[in-house]
């Protein structure tokens, strides 16, 4: 008798376990269903088809990582970013999404094809490669380290292959005047000069 | 008296701290207009500077205005502060042509009920009042009426691999030929974006440049494909009936004021979009076909036609810091005047008229305009125009300031305007506007001894949107 109730529990955990788990993948795939609207209604007017952006105000999220995006539509709501292009044109955009749809959106982004690279001046983009691969001794540690080789990102970090220049210049500058709230890359690039920037930038929009 | 003014007196303080308190309560969100607050997004996400339209803000129209979150309160306001100046502002008889000059006054205040309904309706309504309306006598009153309106409702669909709009479509409904475009070549928000009050006008524009605001009542149909291809068909007609709400507040009972369509006009709009970089491209066409009674208060008569083709272009590189916009439109009109000319070669002009003396003309219009912003807070714009047409001493006759004394509709002139945005919403302008021809020739133009030259307006503007 005992044997048949402690099975009977057992039964019922695991059915409540398969609902639970069927509720969460209903709740995930609504979630996705969201974030592909507004992914190609909203954010493709100014992040590009599938987050390839076309203007280089606006960066490229397509292949981006997806704990980065999560944590930067976060920073977004919070006003840890807070230069003026976060304030005029993402703040709004992302205070008025809840936290299943941001991460439905890392997941859409996440999952797009990269553009391939776009090369520039050969001594430039030298560099920058230099510079990423190496960093400058007693002064910039590698960007590989972090970024990984292929400057593909890795969870936290973001993936800057592929980037528009003037958009990785901009956020350089902009960490660099502690305008967007990133301690630790602060503290390895503080020291970054606008021309190391420039180079760093070519290499990676040649991705 | 004195009593009753203290008592007016601390009634507008009252009614003043409660709008200064709502503006508050409601910039508390983000200190920007209903859109604004709809989006949480600034005015240059959408805005060159207002009301010029990014490649983001054309979407956003063509859209619906739905992107964002429905407003409880979904309200804003606009007023207009400026000081006007014309070289000569006095007429042959010595009588002033332009009131209230050189002297700041409060031109126009508006209210807007704007922004999204449901995902897929929305639109704005703007209600202005005009503080300085002409009246018979050529003096000035408080006048209140609809202005420019656009109501949507829209449908979109995704490409195969879900990465972007294949089709945006919508259905508009709207009160001015042309407001309803994103490209800001065409003329409801084509530049100059706003103009000095009362204004010495020329005597000839064409039917799509103006004529017919707040007057009809459009109803059309758009398809937007792939960001590249938009087509739209519409039909214009008179507002009565249901649709009188879209020119509420215009005098159609005056004879020779506003126009007067007969049944439905079609106006058509086809447009290539391309997007590169910083940079946007538009080239396109529209026009329309109007049927128009001689006599706006005679509308049982034989009508006129009117046929407008266009040509237009816009370019955009939106950069920081760095913005330069061109736009350019040729509007080219032929009037048919099947009805006005023959009852006026037989001696019985229908009505006020138009009296031509010529069974038809042509009349062409060609504006062009560069801006330059710089962090989108400085800004130049030098803007040409040109309108050319067949002389025709019956519909442009002599007449002191607004005559011609060839006959003749050619106007060409440019407009410098200095623009410098503190706040997004807040535009302090400088406009000058300069003829070099007016009504048809530089020098004497109106038969009365007037250069074109005299015509020449300075204007000073506050313009704050909130």
């Amino acid at each position: 008798m005992t044997r048949v109730k402690s099975r009977c529990r057992w039964i019922s955990a695991l059915l409540l376990c398969v609902v639970a788990t069927a509720a969460g993948a209903q709740s995930t795939i609504a979630s996705d269903d969201v974030a592909i609207k507004l992914a190609s209604q909203v954010c493709s007017s100014c992040h590009g088809p599938g987050g390839n952006s076309i203007s280089p105000t606006f960066p490229k999220l397509a292949g981006q990582q997806q704990a980065y995006l999560v944590a930067q539509i976060q920073a977004f709501k919070s006003g840890g970013r807070g230069e003026q292009e976060a304030h005029d044109y993402m703040l709004g955009m992302t205070t008025l999404i809840d936290d299943a749809t941001a991460a439905a959106l890392a997941r859409y982004f996440a999952r797009q094809p990269p553009p391939p690279g776009v090369s520039t001046d050969p001594a430039l983009m030298a560099a920058g490669r230099k510079l990423f691969t190496q960093g400058v001794a007693d002064r910039v540690v590698p960007c590989a380290n972090c970024h990984g080789d292929r400057a593909q990102g890795n969870g936290i970090f973001p993936r800057l292959a592929g980037q528009h220049a003037p958009y990785i210049v901009r956020q350089l500058k902009v960490i660099q005047g502690n305008l967007r709230n990133s301690p630790v890359m602060h503290g390895i690039i503080k020291d970054l000069t606008p021309e190391e920037m420039n180079e760093v930038a070519a290499y990676l929009q040649s991705l | 008296m004195r009593h009753g003014l203290a008592s007016v007196s601390r009634g507008g303080w009252i009614a003043g701290l409660g709008l200064l308190a709502w503006l508050g309560f409601i910039g508390a969100a983000h200190a920007l207009p209903a859109y604004a607050r709809q989006t949480g997004q600034a005015c240059v996400a959408c805005h060159v500077s207002f009301p010029e339209l990014t490649p983001y803000g054309r979407m956003f129209k063509l859209s619906g205005y739905t992107i964002g979150k429905r407003q409880d309160l979904p309200l804003a306001t606009m007023a207009q502060f400026g000081v006007t100046s014309v070289k000569n502002n006095r007429d042959d008889q010595g009588q002033k042509i332009v009131p209230k000059t050189n002297q700041p006054v409060l031109s126009a205040a508006s209210v807007f009920a704007a922004g999204k309904i449901t995902d897929n309706i929305g639109g704005w309504i703007q209600w202005t009042y005009n503080n300085l309306a002409t009246d018979s006598a050529g003096g000035t009153v408080g006048h209140s009426g609809i202005d420019n309106t656009d109501l949507r409702v829209v449908g979109r669909s995704e490409n195969t691999d879900q990465t972007d709009m294949r089709w945006l479509y919508g259905f508009t409904i709207h009160n001015n030929p042309t407001v309803q475009d994103v490209w800001n070549s065409t003329p409801a928000f084509g530049f100059p974006f706003t103009v000095p009050p009362n204004g010495i006008a020329a005597a000839a524009a064409t039917l799509l440049d103006g004529a017919l605001a707040q007057q009809v009542a459009g109803t059309g149909g758009y398809v937007y494909w792939n960001r590249s291809v938009y087509v739209e068909l519409t039909g214009y007609q008179t507002a009565d009936g249901f649709f009188s709400p879209l020119r509420a507040g215009q005098d159609i009972h005056t004879a020779g004021g506003v126009h007067r369509l007969s049944g439905v006009n079609p106006y058509w709009r086809v447009a290539y979009n391309r997007e590169w970089g910083s940079n946007s491209l538009m080239v396109g066409t529209y026009g329309a076909k109007f049927r128009l009674y001689p006599d706006n208060t005679m509308p049982f008569t034989p009508t006129d036609s009117y046929t407008d083709i266009a040509v237009d272009a816009q370019f955009q590189h939106i950069s920081d810091p760095h913005t330069y916009t061109f736009q350019f439109t040729r509007i080219r009109e032929k009037q048919d005047y099947r009805a006005s000319y023959p009852a006026t070669l037989a001696g019985s002009p229908i009505g006020v008229g138009p009296t031509p003396a010529n069974a038809d003309d042509t009349l062409t219009t060609d504006k062009f305009k560069a801006t330059y912003y710089f962090e989108r807070k400085y800004g130049a714009t030098l803007a040409l125009f040109r309108t050319h047409g067949t002389t025709d001493p019956g519909l442009y006759g002599p007449g002191s300031v607004g005559g011609s004394a060839n006959g003749s509709p050619d106007t060409d002139g440019y407009i410098v305007e200095l623009d410098y945005l503190p706040l997004q919403n807040l535009r302090l302008m400088l406009q000058y506007y300069g003829y070099t021809k007016f009504n048809g020739a530089r020098s004497n133009y109106d038969g009365s001894g007037r250069p074109a030259g005299d015509n020449n307006t300075l204007f000073v503007n506050v313009w704050l949107v909130y």
